[in-house]
């Protein structure tokens, strides 16, 4: 593959366009088209939660207080941990040191697995408390939400063994690492998302 | 590349902001104060993430404010229900 089809990996661009005067793109263009994809499909959540909440200002009052806040607090500081283990993984992979690197990922690996374990707990802790998706419209918000972050930290997560699999047989290094920076973008994109969900369904009355 | 200690005092930062949140949301009444409080939190920890870990900072413009205004757009409508 020549250097500027690298550059432009879809070569949906003219040939006059260069990352060098457009910026540089974290990971690279495919992942973006799926990142803005998946913020467009949170983004209808959150505008439906703000419809719904505007409908029903009592129920949205009294859900959250229902919820197991410390588990909701625990899964957001897992997250936010897995991102900063990723930066880490990014930061060694660019000074070429592996070992540091797959340790990383490791670490932000076991921070996904953990918080699908904290989650599948709560979904066992709310269905012992009796909620369910048609408890009422928050609870259908609730569900609908957090089951579909749940997937996305799922293959991600899956994602970051895959990645692990790639460094061990040495497909990345400090010059050719952008399968690696585009799983931790994407991987942030998932905290990000969590950033929003946590403070709407847990804190907000 | 950021700095190591910088990449430790966001992610300690990010971790500190959540509590102040939760306690935020647990020991006051859904006040309009509170929820601007908690609305300006979120988004500076989005674009924190967004600067910092996804390094955008200093990456693609067009990107770079798209996501940032993903993230001032949400946490304003969390301001907005105040109003209503």
């Amino acid at each position: 593959m020549s250097k500027d089809l690298s550059n432009n990996s879809l070569a949906i661009f003219p040939s006059s366009w260069s990352e060098k005067r457009a910026g540089r793109i974290p990971g690279n263009i495919p992942i973006w088209v799926g990142i803005l994809s998946e913020l467009t499909e949170f983004g209808i959540f959150f505008v439906a939660y703000f419809f719904a909440k505007f409908h029903y200002p009592e129920i949205f009052a009294a859900g959250p207080q229902s919820l197991n806040t410390t588990l909701g607090v625990a899964n957001t500081i897992i997250l936010l941990s897995s991102s900063y283990f990723m930066a880490k993984a990014m930061a060694n992979i660019r000074v070429d040191n592996l070992p540091k690197c797959e340790r990383y990922l490791w670490l932000a690996f076991t921070c996904g697995c953990l918080y699908l374990a904290v989650k599948t707990w709560e979904f066992h802790w709310n269905d012992l408390q009796g909620f369910s998706t048609n408890t009422s419209e928050f609870f259908t918000v609730y569900y609908y939400m957090t089951f579909n972050h749940f997937l996305h930290v799922g293959w991600a997560s899956c994602a970051i063994l895959w990645v692990i699999f790639r460094l061990r047989k040495g497909a990345y290094s400090a010059k050719n690492n952008s399968g690696l920076e585009a799983l931790a973008v994407y991987w942030h994109m998932i905290d990000l998302m969590w950033i929003l969900i946590f403070p709407l369904l847990y804190v907000l009355r | 590349m950021k700095s190591i200690g910088k990449l430790e005092y966001y992610w300690w930062a990010l971790i500190a902001i959540t509590l102040f949140n939760t306690f935020l949301g647990e020991q006051f009444d859904s006040t309009a104060l509170v929820s601007v409080l908690v609305a300006l939190t979120v988004m500076y920890k989005g674009l924190v993430v967004i600067d910092h870990f996804m390094e955008l900072k200093q990456a693609n413009r067009p990107l770079r404010i798209l996501m940032r205004s993903y993230f001032i757009f949400f946490p304003s409508m969390i301001i907005l229900t105040v109003l209503f």
